[in-house]
C-alpha cells in the first residue's frame, strides 16, 4: 500500500473512534507536557543561574579577603589590629607581573552605616575605581552622570555613584543626582546612578543595585589609605576586600588563576583569601543543571511510559476488535508488512498528535508556573522553551509510538488470515 | 489451469487428527465453471481455503498455471491472492466503515495502483454490476444482493483470472441468488475460471465441472 493510502487508512480508522483515540493519546499528551514543562523550567533555572554568574563577568577572576579562623595573626599585626587579606603589595605585584591581566580593580568596603533620614539602611558603601563598571554587567544611568573620579581631588567636593535601589531607599522617587549622602561623617554628592541585573552581587558580596560607590582615592583621603576596621570585628582589618581581575585571554584564565594562587600562597602566611572564578562556576552550574534536568526528565519519562502502555493497550483492543478486518485485508492481498505498517502508523500518528498537543500543554503549563510564581513574588522561576526541547519531545513521542505500537502491529500482521476472517 | 497433485489437509482438534481433504489429484482447466458440493463438514471450505491460499496443504502440490504456489513466502502468497484470485464470501465481508467505492478499491491499494486509476476502475466495475451512483453508500445502506455485487466488484478489481466464491448466494433470496449466478455465468463467459462452493443443487446447471466431497474425498463429475 502506498504511503498516501496508508495515511488515508490511518486517518479513517482514527477518526472512526475519535473519543477512543483521544483517550489513548491522553497519556502521551500528559507525559510530553510534563517533559516539556520540566525542560522549560529547568532551562529557565539554568539561564537564571548562568545569567547571574555571567553578570560577574565571564572573563573575570575574583579574589576575596577572608578573615582566617585561626588566631595566628601576630605576624601581620599593626597597632594591635589583626591584619588579613589582600594588600597594596599584592595589588602592585599583580598589576606589574601578570601579563594576562587586562584590568585589576580593587574594592574596599567602607565600614560605616548609611542612614535614610533617621533610619539605618542595609546599603553598603564601597570604595573602588571606575574600571569596576567596565568589568561587571551594569549600566550607568542618566546622561548627566559625571565621571567617576579616580584622582584624589581632595575633600573639596566628595562624590559618589549610587545603585538604583540604594537611591530609591535614600531619596524615594526624587531625583537623586546632585543630592548628598552622609557617609561616615562626610557628605558625598551623588553624581551617577548604577543599574545592574537584579540580585547580582559584586564578588558574590555586594548587591550591585544596593551599593554606594566611592572613588578609592577619595576614600583613601578621607578614611586613610590602608586600613578600615571591619564591621563587627574591630580588632581585625584588611586593606582590600576584593580584587576584581579581567583577563586578556580567556584561554589562559586557568593558568592565571593557578599563578595567582601560587603567588598568594607564597606571599601570605595564612590562607586569608578565596577565589571565585565565574567561568569555572558557570561550568559547575551547567553540570549541576544537567544532572537536575536529567533527573527531572527521568521522572517525567515515567509518565510517558504509562502513556505508552496506554497506547499499547488501546492498540491491542483495537486489533482484537478489527481482527475480521485484518482477515479481509489479508484475503484481498495485504501482506504481513502492509498490516504491520498500517497499525504501526496508527500508533505513531496517535503519539505524534499526542506529542504535539502535549508540547502545547507543556508550554502553557511552564508559563503558568512562572506566572503563578511571579504573582506570589517569586522571580526565580522562569520558563524558557527551546526549540530543541520541542523537537526532542516530538521525537520521543513518536519513538514511544513505535516502541509500544510494534508488538500490537506485529501481532496483527501475524494473525492467521483464515482465523481472522472467521473471527466474529 | 489449476492443479492439485496428491493434495491432503489434516487438522488436529482436541488431539484427534481429522482428514479434511484426502489425497486429491485434480485439474481444473482455464475458463472452467466448477461447483463444489457436499454436506456440511465434508471439506468444501477447506478446499476453497486451499485454493485461496488461506491455508497450506499438509502434503501434495497446488499449482496455478504450472507454478507450485502452496509453499511460497508471505509476500508471494499475498500477491497471488491480490492478482490471481478474487474471493467472494457468503457474508460479503465488506468493511462497514468504508464506502462501497473504497471497498472495491481495497485490492487495488495493495496492488499500488494510482488513486485516480483505482477510482476509475472501481466505478466502472460498480457500474457494470448495476450500482452506478451508489459509490458513496456504506454497505449497511445496501440490500444483501447489492452487497454481494459490491463483493464481486471487489473480487474483480485487479482482474484476476480465477474467482473463488464460498456460498455467495447463501444469504440471499432465490431471485437475488439467480441474479448473482447470472453474473458469474457472464464472468465465466468472459474467460474467468469460477470455483463456486454451494449447497444448492440447482446451481449445478451453471457449471461446466462439478465436484462432490464426502468426508474429504473428492469426486469429479
Amino acid at each position: 500500500m502506498s504511503l498516501f493510502e496508508t495515511i488515508l487508512t490511518v486517518y479513517a480508522s482514527l477518526t472512526r473512534h475519535f473519543i477512543r483515540a483521544f483517550l489513548a493519546m491522553l497519556g502521551i499528551v500528559l507525559g510530553i507536557a510534563a517533559v516539556v514543562a520540566m525542560l522549560a523550567i529547568s532551562e529557565g533555572g539554568k539561564r537564571g543561574v548562568i545569567d547571574q554568574i555571567k553578570a560577574q563577568g565571564i572573563d573575570n577572576i575574583i579574589v576575596r579577603s577572608v578573615e582566617p579562623t585561626t588566631a595566628n595573626a601576630s605576624a601581620t599585626a599593626t597597632r594591635g589590629i589583626k591584619m588579613f587579606g589582600l594588600t597594596k603589595a599584592d595589588f602592585e605585584h599583580i598589576e606589574n607581573t601578570f601579563a594576562n591581566v587586562a584590568k585589576l580593580v580593587p574594592i574596599r568596603e567602607i565600614s560605616t552605616e548609611i542612614y535614610a533620614g533617621q533610619v539605618k539602611t542595609d546599603i553598603t558603601p564601597i570604595a573602588t575605581t571606575a574600571e569596576l563598571f567596565d568589568l561587571i554587567s551594569c549600566t550607568i544611568m542618566d546622561s548627566r552622570t559625571k565621571p567617576f573620579r579616580d584622582a584624589n581631588e581632595g575633600l573639596m567636593m566628595p562624590t559618589c555613584y549610587a545603585g538604583i535601589d540604594a537611591a530609591i531607599k535614600l531619596f524615594g522617587h526624587r531625583e537623586p543626582l546632585g543630592k548628598t549622602i552622609e557617609i561616615g561623617g562626610t557628605s558625598f554628592t551623588v553624581t551617577g546612578l548604577v543599574e545592574g541585573l537584579n540580585q547580582v552581587r559584586i564578588g558574590g558580596q555586594y548587591n550591585i543595585n544596593n551599593a554606594i560607590y566611592i572613588p578609592l582615592a577619595m576614600a583613601d583621603t578621607i578614611w586613610g589609605n590602608t586600613v578600615r576596621a571591619r564591621r563587627g570585628t574591630a580588632a581585625s582589618a584588611t586593606e582590600f576586600d576584593i580584587f576584581y581581575l579581567k583577563v586578556k585571554d580567556l584561554a589562559g584564565l586557568s593558568d592565571t588563576v593557578d599563578r595567582l594562587k601560587n603567588y598568594l600562597a607564597t606571599s601570605h602566611a595564612e590562607n586569608d583569601y578565596e577565589f571565585q572564578v565565574p567561568y569555572e562556576l558557570m561550568h559547575a552550574a551547567e553540570k549541576t543543571q544537567r544532572i537536575f534536568t536529567l533527573v527531572m526528565t527521568s521522572i517525567a519519562a515515567i509518565s510517558l511510559l504509562v502513556g505508552g502502555i496506554g497506547i499499547m493497550n488501546i492498540m491491542l483492543a483495537n486489533i482484537f476488535e478489527r481482527t475480521r478486518e485484518i482477515g479481509i485485508r489479508r484475503a484481498l492481498g495485504a501482506t504481513k508488512r502492509d498490516i504491520l505498517v498500517q497499525f504501526l502508523a496508527e500508533s505513531m500518528v496517535l503519539t505524534f498528535i499526542g506529542g504535539a498537543l502535549g508540547a502545547g500543554l507543556g508550554i502553557v503549563t511552564a508559563h503558568s508556573a512562572e506566572w503563578v510564581a511571579r504573582m506570589n513574588g517569586d522571580m526565580t522561576i522562569q520558563a524558557v522553551v527551546t526549540s530543541e526541547s520541542i523537537i526532542i519531545s516530538l521525537i520521543v513521542a513518536v519513538v514511544t509510538g513505535i516502541t509500544f505500537g510494534t508488538y500490537p502491529a506485529w501481532k496483527a500482521a501475524n494473525l492467521d488470515p483464515l482465523l481472522a476472517l472467521r473471527h466474529e | 489451469m489449476i492443479e492439485l497433485i496428491n493434495l491432503s489437509k489434516q487438522y488436529t482438534a482436541g488431539g484427534v487428527v481429522i482428514d479434511a481433504l484426502r489425497q486429491t489429484t485434480l485439474t481444473i482447466p482455464e475458463g472452467a465453471f466448477l461447483t463444489v458440493m457436499g454436506p456440511s463438514g465434508s471439506g468444501k471450505s477447506t478446499m476453497l481455503n486451499l485454493f485461496g491460499l488461506l491455508i497450506q496443504p499438509t502434503t501434495g502440490t497446488y499449482k496455478i498455471n504450472g507454478r507450485a504456489v502452496s509453499s511460497l513466502s508471505d509476500n508471494a502468497t499475498s500477491r497471488i491472492r491480490n492478482q490471481t484470485i478474487g474471493m467472494i464470501f457468503q457474508s460479503f465481508n465488506l468493511l462497514a466503515h468504508l464506502t462501497i467505492l473504497e471497498n472495491v478499491c481495497l485490492p487495488m491499494q495493495y496492488a499500488r495502483i494510482r488513486r485516480s486509476e483505482m477510482r476509475r476502475r472501481a466505478k466502472a466495475l460498480l457500474d457494470r454490476l448495476g450500482l452506478e451512483g451508489r459509490y458513496g453508500s456504506r454497505p449497511t445502506q445496501l440490500s444483501g444482493g447489492q452487497c454481494q455485487r459490491v463483493a464481486i466488484a471487489r473480487a474483480l478489481a485487479n482482474n484476476p483470472p480465477v474467482l473463488l466464491a464460498d456460498e455467495p448466494t447463501g444469504n440471499l433470496d432465490e431471485k437475488t441468488g439467480i441474479e448473482v449466478m447470472n453474473i458469474f455465468t457472464e464472468l465465466n463467459r468472459d474467460g474467468k475460471t469460477i470455483i463456486l462452493v454451494t449447497h444448492n443443487p440447482s446451481y449445478e446447471r451453471y457449471a461446466s465441472h462439478r465436484i462432490n466431497i464426502h468426508d474429504g474425498t473428492v469426486t469429479l463429475t
